[in-house]
């Protein structure tokens, strides 16, 4: 489907390179969070003077309680700010990637050919919304947690080693052989975190799934009965979900058990060295009181960037995930053809005769291309573009509108050529009725005059649209939404020709405007586009209607797979 | 935090032994950790004094360095039986939350069921779900098990070295970790608010952009409509960041916080024990716990980050599981009367609130058993709101509706339901089997009659479908997923029929069909259901071969 396998890169390598513009600001955030823990063992440096200086009075060098709580609270705070710095450069590098990714998508997808998108409208929002988000967890949490736990441990160990190899002996037991340690953890996890994400969205869709089915359910009396099936359906996958978890959770209790278990054992020695039972491991020099207590205080610390990294660990997983997925939809895009222009309000250019020659459109991605036959409307023809479902109706209105980008062949409008300069001038001569109109989120009054100065009444009453406007809560402030709630598709199809009315642009292209209709509806539609001609626009009508193609001047036919 | 505070309680009520279990655990997890700092501190710190004063030999190693071990191979066992206690009752909570929810969106009329459905009602509404997930378990467990936590350290500390270090970590914790968390968080609910608002923008005009592209570039309106879309993704920017500033300064308080406890630890513990009033060891014990007692706070960091989208999930979530019970009928209604028409409509009307214009007036019929009456009308016509007033999903305006002479609205809806069904024109499957989707058809105890259902199956000609899919118990995806448009309706009118009711309204019941079988469904439904009366909505005109009577709505 996509390219050869070799060629792909691995999702980690596509995290990369979309977190490439702010690598040097994760990498600067990355090493002042190290900074930030090794601090620590100042803080314990500090905290071993002062008990070694209690135990034994005298002993040098020594620190009083009140200076070394002093110098611990310093230090604490200086910790505060680097890790402050530390999250701060990392979110400001998250939010730049978010940013900058989702502004690429969407102006790349919007700008997408007509009809053959590279993916629909409800993927789009989705992978620009939520699943993107999921990359502002991977910078600011687990980079720096992976960049922590790489060299933290390290460091801790040799400065353990220098006071005691015997004490890093242990903790290099404790944790074994870092790497490998961390790759099973992370293999545990990442599997689990992953069955679990499936079944805890395999409960929201049975949510979904009753909640969408409830008018039938009222209907059918079966409330009751849907809620005890749904009672047990959730019953069941809770125990599935708990079967997971506990694989899940033993390999975080693995974790904790080995920090817990280091602690104990270098307790353990520490004592007895301290008392005397213990003499090696020293580099042959008896372990003072302070340096016994900063080994002790070392040791948790030495395993919190592995505790922090296996709690990052899921974040990981989603932002790879949502990686490729951003791959695989872009380079789609890249592969789909755009529309000419860039959509912007153009100057509608002088009006000549509309001619198109030797046109030859892919109608989709994985589809032959169709020759079209070739063509001339003059100003103010009322035209009929007939010929069966396939024929390429719909394609050559669309290839009128600049809306896709033909492989072959010219289209001109008086002297001007349609390209990608002029097609948003070239626009703005056009008005637009398509089959299935989709409304934006605004109300009835700005989707019709698109906030320009206009006679509104005159429109809706040319288009008879008036009726369908008085029967709308709240008439012109009514906001019709998405799926054009509350109007049925005729009466949409009658909003869209008032429109057309209004805007008054000279030509207008009509997709099967009475498709789907009963013939009373039909014929208003019919009128209303009338309307438009008897006023000298010119009408460009793609219909198999009898009824509508009668009543056009002349029309145009193509052929089945011509 | 009022909503939120109700919310948990509610969680929590239905589950209060698996979340006490789960409770005692998160404690003891967190106090056997300060145990383990508190004995290795005090351990090690004896064990030099001893070394020092050649005591060694005396020196009872054996208690406190099994202790340390005990303390923790017990520690990492209670964290894993906590997280599987917690999760276990989190997962009945929330189940239980879906229920509720459910029975809320089932007690709302006809109208708001109507936008809960759509995919982005429904999209926030699961996303709010799993925003309460960490509501017990990052929230409200780990702030009853810190404070326990702390309280238990005050009465450890308090015994051991002297009121004057138990108070004074106690204190600091108390006020750190609780009036500053509160303070720091106070703006989160309006910060959380406007990032959800900057997702659910970033959602809508990439969808309705994307959509209407076409349309938008020949308004000349496509850059206008990116740069409204970018706006949001800025607008999201801002709002991530200030949630993220909120977070670092969570993290701030809760650091600061330890370390204060920490170092007021030392300076007191090591000014007594300079002062010879307790041992060096003691001292010890006083500073590790109090660095231990971080955990206790650490917890509620992840907490603290999701508040603020937690509590507007709470109210949204409330708003819904607090769905008044449907109206039970004033006047009680009296016996059936077998000679009054199954379904008498006097002057019906219907307005949509806020219009002007009617969406249906003056509808008036009779229908009796066997009868099939036809409404037909032009699109717009509110040939589908009418089925939906008879069908008792929303009450007329004006006029009358009686059903084998009992009004309507005086029928409670069980006895409404056993006498009246209705295939809406997108009428919904679950997901499941067959056989689970005609069920619903039963009363809630009954059982799958096989030959009925396959009768009724055979009625609407989806029986050899059916059968080449491995019958009766042949899965289908969500929303009936895997069977086309035409015989996922098929089905919803075989469910229908199986109810054998006396009056079955069907709204567009051959939509999607081709005219043959359109002809042989309408047959079959007739033929399986003779004494029932029809009402039918279609804009077919073959269909209203079958009708009794035809009425036209203008």
């Amino acid at each position: 489907m996509m390219s050869t396998a070799q060629d792909d890169p691995t999702p980690k390598m596509i995290l990369d390179r979309i977190a490439a513009p702010v690598a040097g600001k994760l990498r600067m955030a990355g090493w002042l969070g190290i900074a930030a823990a090794l601090v620590w063992p100042a803080q314990a440096a500090l905290v071993g003077l002062v008990l070694g200086t209690l135990v034994a009075p005298g002993a040098s060098p020594g620190l009083s309680p009140l200076a070394g709580a002093a110098g611990f609270l310093g230090l604490a705070l200086l910790r505060i700010l680097l890790d402050w710095q530390s999250q701060k450069l990392s979110a400001n590098a998250a939010e730049t990637v978010l940013r900058e990714t989702r502004a690429r998508l969407l102006s790349r997808a919007f700008r997408q050919a007509s009809r053959v998108a590279a993916l629909s409208p409800a993927e789009l929002a989705a992978l620009s919304a939520e699943k993107l988000a999921a990359l502002e967890p991977w910078a600011t949490r687990y980079r720096p947690a992976f960049l922590r736990a790489r060299i933290v441990p390290v460091a801790f160990l040799i400065l353990v080693a220098t006071q005691s190899w015997a004490a890093a002996v242990i903790l290099l037991i404790a944790g074994p052989l870092i790497p490998l340690f961390m790759a099973l953890v992370g293999m545990a996890a990442q599997e689990a975190s992953e069955k679990q994400m499936i079944e805890i969205g395999a409960l929201n869709r049975l949510l979904i799934d009753r909640i969408a089915a409830i008018t039938d359910l009222r209907l059918l009396g079966a409330e009751a009965r849907s809620r005890a099936d749904l009672e047990i359906k959730s019953d069941d996958l809770r125990i599935r979900t708990m079967a997971v978890l506990r694989v899940a959770f033993l390999s975080s209790t693995v974790l904790e058990l080995f920090s817990a278990i280091g602690v104990a054992f270098m307790a353990v020695y520490v004592g007895f060295s301290l008392i005397g039972w213990m003499n090696f491991g020293t580099w042959g020099v008896k372990m003072t009181p302070a340096e016994g207590i900063f080994l002790l205080m070392i040791a948790p610390e030495f395993f919190q960037p592995l505790r922090d990294l296996a709690a990052a660990w899921h974040d990981r997983a989603a932002a790879l995930a949502v990686a490729s997925e951003l791959d695989a939809t872009e380079q789609a895009i890249d592969g789909a053809e755009t529309m000419l222009g860039t959509g912007g309000a153009g100057h509608a250019p002088a009006i000549g005769a509309l001619r198109w020659q030797g046109i030859t459109i892919r109608p989709g991605a994985a589809a032959a291309p169709i020759a079209l036959p070739d063509g001339t409307v003059a100003p103010g023809e009322a035209v009929a573009i007939t010929g069966p479902s396939g024929a390429g109706k719909t394609t050559l209105l669309t290839a009128l509108a600049g809306l896709i980008r033909p492989e072959a062949g010219s289209v001109h409008l008086g002297d001007l050529r349609l390209s990608d300069e002029t097609a948003d001038d070239w626009r703005a001569a056009f008005g637009w009725i398509p089959q299935s109109p989709r409304f934006p989120d605004a109300s009835l009054r700005e989707l019709i005059t698109l906030n320009r100065p206009g006679d509104l009444e005159a429109a809706l009453a040319a288009a008879q649209a008036a009726e369908v406007v008085a029967g709308l809560p709240g008439a012109l402030d009514a906001r019709l939404g998405d799926m054009g709630g509350g109007v049925s598709g005729g009466e949409a199809r009658r909003l869209l020709i008032a429109r057309a009315h209004y805007a008054q642009r000279p030509i207008v292209l009509a997709d099967e405007p009475t498709a789907d209709l009963d013939p009373e509806t039909g014929a208003k539609i019919i009128a209303g586009l009338l309307a438009l001609r008897a006023r000298g626009t010119t009408l460009i009508v793609a219909s198999h209607d009898p009824a509508l193609i009668a009543a056009m001047d002349r029309s145009i036919a193509l052929e089945a797979g011509a | 935090m009022k909503t939120l505070l109700t919310l948990a309680w509610r969680l929590i009520a239905d589950q209060k032994w698996s979340f006490l279990r789960g409770l005692a655990l998160s404690f003891l997890v967190l106090a056997m950790g300060a145990a383990l700092l508190g004995l290795s501190g005090w351990f090690v710190t004896a064990a030099a004094v001893a070394g020092i004063s050649g005591l060694g030999l005396d020196f009872d190693f054996f208690r406190p360095s099994a202790g340390v071990r005990g303390l923790a191979l017990g520690r990492a066992a209670a964290r894993y039986g906590e997280r599987l206690l917690t999760h276990d009752a989190t997962l009945r909570a929330l189940a239980d939350l879906r229920l509720a929810l459910m029975d809320g969106v089932a007690r709302r009329p006809h109208e708001a069921q109507a936008r809960l459905r759509g995919a982005e009602a429904l999209n926030r509404l699961t996303s709010d779900v799993d925003a309460l997930d960490g509501l017990l378990l990052r929230l409200v467990l780990p702030f009853l098990a810190g404070g326990m936590a702390q309280l238990a350290a005050l009465g450890m500390l308090w015994w051991l070295e002297g009121e004057a270090i138990g108070i004074a970590v106690f204190l600091i914790y108390f006020f750190g970790a609780g009036f500053g968390l509160i303070w720091v968080a106070r703006a989160a609910r309006r910060d959380a608010r406007a990032a959800e608002t900057a997702l659910q923008g970033i959602r809508r005009r990439a969808l309705e952009t994307m959509r209407a592209r076409a349309d938008l570039a020949i308004a000349g309106q496509l850059e206008e409509a990116t740069a409204r879309t970018l706006a949001e993704v800025e607008a999201d920017a801002l709002a991530r960041r200030n949630l993220e500033a909120l977070d670092r300064r969570v993290a701030a308080v809760i650091a600061a916080t330890t370390a204060l406890a920490g170092a007021t630890a030392l300076a007191i513990g090591g000014q007594m024990a300079a002062a010879g009033q307790i041992t060096p060891a003691r001292a010890a014990i006083g500073l590790f716990v109090a660095l231990a007692l971080a955990e206790s706070v650490l917890l509620l960091r992840r907490g603290m980050a999701e508040i603020g989208r937690m509590q507007e999930a709470g109210a949204r979530v409330r708003d819904l599981t607090d769905t008044p019970p449907r109206p039970v009928p004033e006047i009680p209604a009296g016996p059936a009367d077998p000679q009054a028409p199954l379904l008498e409509a006097r002057a019906l009307s219907f307005a949509r609130p806020g219009s002007t214009r009617p969406v249906f007036e003056d509808l008036s019929f009779t229908l009796r058993p066997g009868e099939t009456l036809f409404l037909t009308g032009p699109s717009g016509a509110g040939k589908s709101t009418a089925l939906a007033v008879l069908a008792g999903l929303m009450p007329p305006g004006s006029g009358t509706l009686s059903i084998e002479g009992r009004p309507l609205a005086q029928l409670p809806e069980p006895e409404l339901r056993r006498h009246l069904t209705m295939v809406p024109q997108r009428s919904q499957l679950i997901g499941g089997s067959i056989a689970e989707n005609l069920a619903l058809a039963l009363p809630a105890d009954g059982a799958l009659d096989e030959d009925a259902a396959w009768a009724a199956l055979r009625a609407v000609a989806l029986d050899e479908v059916i059968a080449g899919r491995g019958g009766l118990g042949a899965m289908l995806g969500e929303g009936g997923g895997g069977l086309s448009g035409g015989q996922a309706k098929r089905l919803a009118l075989a469910r229908a029929a199986l109810r054998q009711p006396k009056v079955l309204l069907l709204d567009e019941p051959t939509e999607g069909l081709d005219p043959a079988t359109a002809r042989t469904t309408l047959t079959g439904l007739r033929a399986l259901l003779p004494e029932t009366g029809f009402v039918i909505v279609s804009h077919r005109s073959p269909d209203q071969a079958f009708a009794t009577r035809s009425i036209a709505l203008r």
